[in-house]
C-alpha cells in the first residue's frame, strides 16, 4: 500500500440475502430448503477509492445506498463478499456509544469496560481517565451507577470515551447528534483537533452540514456505486439537487422530502447557532465560485440584495455599532406558502456568528404570491473590524429551502478606538484606583 | 495466529467483560459476593437431605460424591448451553463494533469458570470437613485438572455459540443434549454401574475423566490417573482448536446473521 494512504478499498461488492421470511428454526430450514425465499441485493458494487492519511471524508447518500454497509466493511464488521480493504494503523468505530455498559456500575467503572471494548489496554486508559472524566463533565457524579445518570448525562460519559480512543483512524457513524448544544459544540472542537492531529476520519453522516464541518471529503453512495467524490460543497450541491428531483417526481411535496434532507435542514438551523468553522479547502470552493452556493426547490428566488444605512443608500463599509440595513427583493416563478425569512452572518473562514429567521423572532410564516422585498435591520452590528458574508433564505416552514443564497454579501467593519477582538462587547469600567489627573476617587467609562 | 495476537490485544475486554458480569451480577441484593459461597451451600443442603434420607445411595458419603461431580459439571454445561446464545445475546456489539469475536464465548466461559472457582471453595471446605484425607500430588494437579476443563469446555462454547447464530433450535436442542450428557457421564451415580459391553463407548465421553480426576482428589483423597489426565488434555487442545476453526470462519457473517 503506498506510503500516504491509510484506508484503501479495492473492488469492493457486498451482497445481501433479503428474505422474505428470515427463518432461523430448524424446521425452516429443513422444509424449506431450496424454498427460503430470498433475493440477493447487491449493497456495493465493485468500488473502490483511496483514503489518505490524514483525510477526513464523510460519506453520503440517501437511506439504504450503502453508505453504513461500505463503513461496516471498512471496520471489519461485516466481510465482503469479494474485494479487500486494508488498513493502516490503529482503527477505531465509533458506531455505537455506551457500548457494554452496565447500568448499576459506577460511570469510572464503566469507562474501563466501555474503553476495553474499544481495544485499550489498563495503562491506555489510565493514562486518558482524567481526560475522559473532564470532558463528560461528570464530575463527582462519575463515581455513580450509571443508572442514576439522566440520558444527557450517559450521552456524555458514552462520547467522551468514544473521543478519547486516540486511534490513527476513525470511523463515525451518525453519532455527533448527543447532548446538548453546548456539548455538540465541544464534541465538533474535539474532533477538529483529533482531526488536526492527523488522525484519518470517515463519517457517515445524515448531516450534510456536519460533513462540510469536519471534512475535506465527500462521497456520495448511489446504488451501491461512488456517484460523486469531492469537495463537500462540490459533491452536496450535486447530491442536493438529485435529491430535489427525486422530491418533484414525488408530487414535490414537502413530506415526501427524503428525511436526511430535512435533517440537513435541521441541522444548518444548529450550525447557525453554534460556532463552527469551515475548513480552508471548503472556503477555496466557495471563493472559486464567485463566493455563492446557492440552492433551493426555486419557486422565489432572491433577485438583489443591499446593505445600506438608514439612508437607504447601498454601502460596503460599516462602522461597528452603527445599524445596517438588508433589503431583499425577491421575483415568484410560482406562488408558495408558508415560508420564512433567514439570515445568517459568517466570518471569512466560514464560521458562523449568527443566524435567525422570522419565525425565530416570532413572525407567522407568510404566503409570497407576488414579487417583493423585506427588510432586516441588524441593530448596533458589534462585529470588529474585519470582512463578514452574510447569507440569505427563503424556506418552507418546515425548513426546506426555496432559495437559499450561502454568502450572498460580503461586508466590512471599520472602527476609529484600538480595541481588539472578534465582537464589540458594551462595557463600562469602575474602579477605586486613582486616575493620573488626580481625581479622589472615581468611576468613568 | 493473527487472530490471537489480536485476542490478547484485547485481554482486557475478556477481564472487563468478566469482571462486570460478576460485578452485575449480584449488585444489589443483601448478600451480594457472598451469594457465590451461600448458593453452591444451599445446594449440596438439598441434595444432602434429598440423598441421605429419602435416596438413600447406598454410596459412603453420597452428598460429597455428588456434589464433587456435579460443580464442575454445571461449569461445562453453562458452557454448552448459556454458551450458545452468548453471541446472540451480546448482539449489538457484535453489529456495532469491531473487536475480535472470541472475546464473548472467551468472556462467558471465563465467568462461568470464576464462578466455579469460587463454588470449589466450598466444594474444598465440604471435603475436608467431611474427613477427606486431601493428598498433595491430588491438591497439586487441582489447577490443572480445572485448565484441561477449561479449554475443553471453550472449545465446546466457541462452537455452539457460533453454530447458534445460524440455527436458533440449537438452544433448544443443547439443553437436551446436556441434560442427556450430564446421564451420560458419572455425576450422579458410580462409572462402575455402567454395563461392561457398553464401558468402552462410555470411555469416549471426554468429561469422564474429568469428573473422575475430581473426584479421586476430593472424595477418595488420592491422585488422579495422570495418563488418563494427559489424554483428556490433548481431547481438550483438539476440541479447543476445532472450536477456533469452526468460529473463525462461522464469524464473519455474523453480523448479517443477528
Amino acid at each position: 500500500m503506498e506510503d500516504n494512504v491509510a484506508i484503501k478499498v479495492s473492488n469492493l461488492t457486498k451482497k445481501f440475502k433479503v428474505y422474505f421470511d428470515k427463518g432461523h428454526s430448524l424446521k425452516e430450514l429443513l422444509l424449506f430448503r431450496g424454498r427460503s425465499r430470498h433475493e440477493v441485493r447487491t449493497v456495493l458494487n465493485d468500488v473502490s477509492f483511496d483514503i489518505k492519511k490524514g483525510e477526513a471524508v464523510g460519506l453520503i447518500g440517501h437511506n439504504g445506498c450503502g453508505k453504513s454497509t461500505l463503513l461496516k466493511l471498512i471496520s471489519g464488521i461485516l466481510y465482503p463478499d469479494s474485494g479487500s480493504v486494508e488498513i493502516e494503523g490503529r482503527v477505531s468505530s465509533l458506531l455505537e456509544l455506551g457500548a457494554g455498559f452496565h447500568p448499576d456500575l459506577s460511570g469510572r467503572e464503566n469507562i474501563y469496560i466501555n474503553a476495553s471494548i474499544f481495544g485499550l489496554t489498563k495503562e491506555e486508559i489510565e493514562a486518558r481517565l482524567q481526560s475522559i472524566i473532564d470532558f463528560s463533565e461528570l464530575a463527582e457524579f462519575i463515581d455513580n451507577p450509571v443508572r442514576t445518570y439522566s440520558s444527557g448525562m450517559y450521552m456524555r460519559l458514552a462520547f467522551s470515551v468514544a473521543i478519547n480512543v486516540d486511534a490513527e483512524v476513525l470511523l463515525i457513524d451518525e453519532i455527533l447528534a448527543v447532548g446538548d448544544a453546548n456539548f455538540q459544540a465541544k464534541c465538533f472542537a474535539r474532533l477538529q483537533e483529533i482531526k488536526e492531529q492527523g488522525t484519518t476520519i470517515v463519517i457517515v453522516s445524515h448531516s450534510l452540514s456536519q460533513i462540510e464541518n469536519i471534512c475535506d471529503r465527500s462521497i456520495w453512495i448511489n446504488e451501491g456505486r461512488i456517484e460523486a467524490d469531492g469537495t463537500p460543497l462540490e459533491v452536496h450541491s450535486v447530491y442536493l439537487d438529485y435529491m430535489n428531483e427525486q422530491r418533484q417526481k414525488n408530487g414535490g411535496k414537502a413530506l415526501d422530502m427524503p428525511p436526511e434532507y430535512i435533517a440537513y435542514l435541521q441541522e444548518r438551523r444548529y450550525k447557525e447557532n453554534l460556532k463552527l468553522s469551515m475548513i480552508p479547502e471548503q472556503q477555496a470552493a466557495v471563493e472559486a465560485n464567485g463566493g455563492q452556493y446557492r440552492w433551493g426547490s426555486g419557486e422565489v428566488k432572491i433577485t438583489s440584495i443591499t446593505a445600506s444605512g438608514p439612508d437607504g443608500v447601498g454601502k460596503r463599509m460599516f462602522e461597528v455599532g452603527s445599524d445596517v440595513y438588508f433589503k431583499v427583493h425577491y421575483h415568484v416563478e410560482k406562488p408558495i406558502k408558508d415560508a420564512v425569512f433567514g439570515i445568517g452572518f459568517f466570518r471569512n473562514s466560514g464560521e458562523n456568528l449568527y443566524g435567525t429567521n422570522t419565525r425565530i423572532d416570532g413572525h407567522k410564516n407568510f404566503d409570497i404570491d407576488e414579487d417583493g422585498e423585506f427588510t432586516i435591520i441588524m441593530r448596533r452590528i458589534p462585529l470588529m473590524p474585519d470582512q463578514y458574508t452574510v447569507s440569505f433564505s427563503i424556506e418552507y416552514g418546515d425548513g426546506v429551502p426555496v432559495d437559499y443564497w450561502k454568502d450572498a454579501l460580503k461586508i466590512d467593519t471599520y472602527r476609529q478606538t484600538p480595541d481588539v477582538g472578534g465582537f464589540f462587547m458594551e462595557h463600562d469600567w469602575e474602579y477605586d484606583a486613582y486616575e493620573k489627573d488626580g481625581r479622589e476617587d472615581g468611576s468613568g467609562s | 495466529m493473527s487472530r490471537l495476537k489480536e485476542i490478547y490485544e484485547y485481554r482486557l475486554m475478556i477481564t472487563s467483560l468478566v469482571k462486570r458480569d460478576l460485578r452485575g451480577k449480584y449488585k444489589g441484593s443483601v448478600l451480594g459476593f457472598m451469594w457465590n459461597f451461600v448458593n453452591p451451600l444451599l445446594q449440596l443442603l438439598v441434595y444432602n437431605m434429598v440423598f441421605s434420607i429419602i435416596m438413600k445411595a447406598g454410596i459412603d458419603k453420597f452428598y460429597l460424591y455428588l456434589f464433587v461431580g456435579l460443580i464442575p459439571w454445571l461449569f461445562f454445561s453453562a458452557s454448552l448451553t448459556g454458551g450458545s446464545t452468548c453471541i446472540i445475546a451480546q448482539k449489538d456489539l457484535i453489529k456495532k463494533i469491531r473487536f475480535p469475536r472470541e472475546i464473548i464465548p472467551i468472556s462467558y466461559v471465563t465467568s462461568q469458570f470464576v464462578n466455579m472457582l469460587l463454588s470449589f471453595i466450598v466444594v474444598i471446605a465440604v471435603s475436608v470437613v467431611s474427613g477427606v484425607r486431601l493428598t498433595i500430588g491430588g491438591i497439586l494437579c487441582l489447577p490443572l485438572i480445572m485448565i484441561v476443563e477449561y479449554i475443553m469446555a471453550l472449545g465446546i462454547a466457541f462452537i455452539s455459540s457460533a453454530l447458534t447464530v445460524y440455527l436458533r433450535d440449537l438452544e433448544h436442542i443443547l439443553a437436551i443434549l446436556a441434560m442427556a450428557w450430564m446421564y451420560a457421564s458419572p455425576i450422579c451415580y458410580p462409572e462402575s454401574m455402567v454395563p461392561e459391553k457398553y464401558l468402552a463407548l462410555y470411555r469416549l465421553n471426554p468429561v469422564t475423566p474429568i469428573i473422575n480426576a475430581y473426584r479421586a482428589v476430593l472424595y477418595e483423597g488420592r491422585t488422579p490417573d495422570l495418563t488418563t489426565l494427559l489424554a483428556a488434555t490433548g481431547i481438550g487442545l483438539a476440541m479447543l482448536v476445532v472450536g477456533m476453526l469452526i468460529f473463525a470462519k462461522l464469524q464473519r457473517r455474523f453480523a448479517e446473521e443477528l
